[in-house]
């Protein structure tokens, strides 16, 4: 499909209109068992869009395999032997408007949070531009 | 805080990893990605690839180790030939660890 000279500025302008509109990705890395829940709960608040993503990973305690262990000592996470190099974990990344953030991030800290080793990090990082590429609608209508 | 993200070969992954956690990150997240570089890809006689298979790790550093985690990725990863992949920083504003609810890595 070609675009006319008008339709490229009417999308250059709404480009431009969007500009100073703040968000935010919120990336989570959570147990795979809970995505369901967290999945419903963001649901219900209004924040179905989402992505999520099979990953491996680990933390600090070098992918220990009693993960799910309340007591371990701290000095023997790096010498324990019963480790793996990596645990499944699931990633989920969504971009919501700067006021909503501390709202997803409790959400999902609430949903996650088992108090044992393992449940996972949540990081909020700063994005520029979104843009919905059927549109061509940027920064509040795009997401 | 910063995130790296490193598009490495998937067979010196476990270099890296090791190599990583030998200077204390421990920490990472291991990721398959597909992707293509300015090469656009790879050309074997007739057949033509492009879409490689890569390694994606991502890591969460504190802005003034993000310089010795590139120079880790980078000398344990290297081969000297196209494909040795990117690694990308960009900022992160908050981390927060779920079991302790604390806002730190």
């Amino acid at each position: 499909m070609r675009h006319t000279l008008l339709e490229l500025e009417t999308a250059a302008f709404k480009v431009l209109s969007g500009r100073g509109f703040k968000m935010k990705e919120i990336m989570a890395i959570i147990r795979p068992k809970k995505i369901t829940k967290t999945k419903e709960v963001l649901d219900i608040l209004g924040f179905p869009a989402m992505n999520a993503v099979r990953i491996m990973g680990r933390g600090k305690q070098k992918a220990i395999l009693n993960e799910i262990n309340l007591e371990i000592k701290e000095t023997n996470l790096t010498e324990s032997e019963g480790a793996m190099r990596y645990i499944p974990k699931r990633m989920l990344s969504l971009v919501v408007p700067d006021e909503d953030v501390s709202l997803v991030v409790e959400t999902i800290m609430r949903i996650n949070h088992t108090g044992q080793i393992g449940d996972g990090k949540i990081f909020v990082s700063p994005i520029d531009e979104a843009i919905r590429v059927r549109t061509m609608e940027t920064g509040d209508n795009a997401i | 805080m910063k995130m790296v993200r490193a598009i490495i070969r998937p067979e010196k992954v476990e270099n890296v990893v090791d190599a990583l956690d030998e200077s204390g990150f421990v920490a990472l997240t291991k990721m398959e990605v597909i992707g293509r570089g300015k090469q656009k890809g790879i050309q074997f006689e007739n057949i033509y690839y492009d879409e490689i298979p890569k390694t994606m790790l991502i890591i969460v550093a504190e802005d003034d180790q993000t310089s010795k985690i590139v120079e880790i990725i980078t000398e344990s990863s290297i081969t000297g030939n196209f494909g040795d992949g990117k690694i990308f920083i960009s900022p992160v504003d908050e981390a927060y660890t779920v079991r302790t609810r604390n806002s730190s890595l």
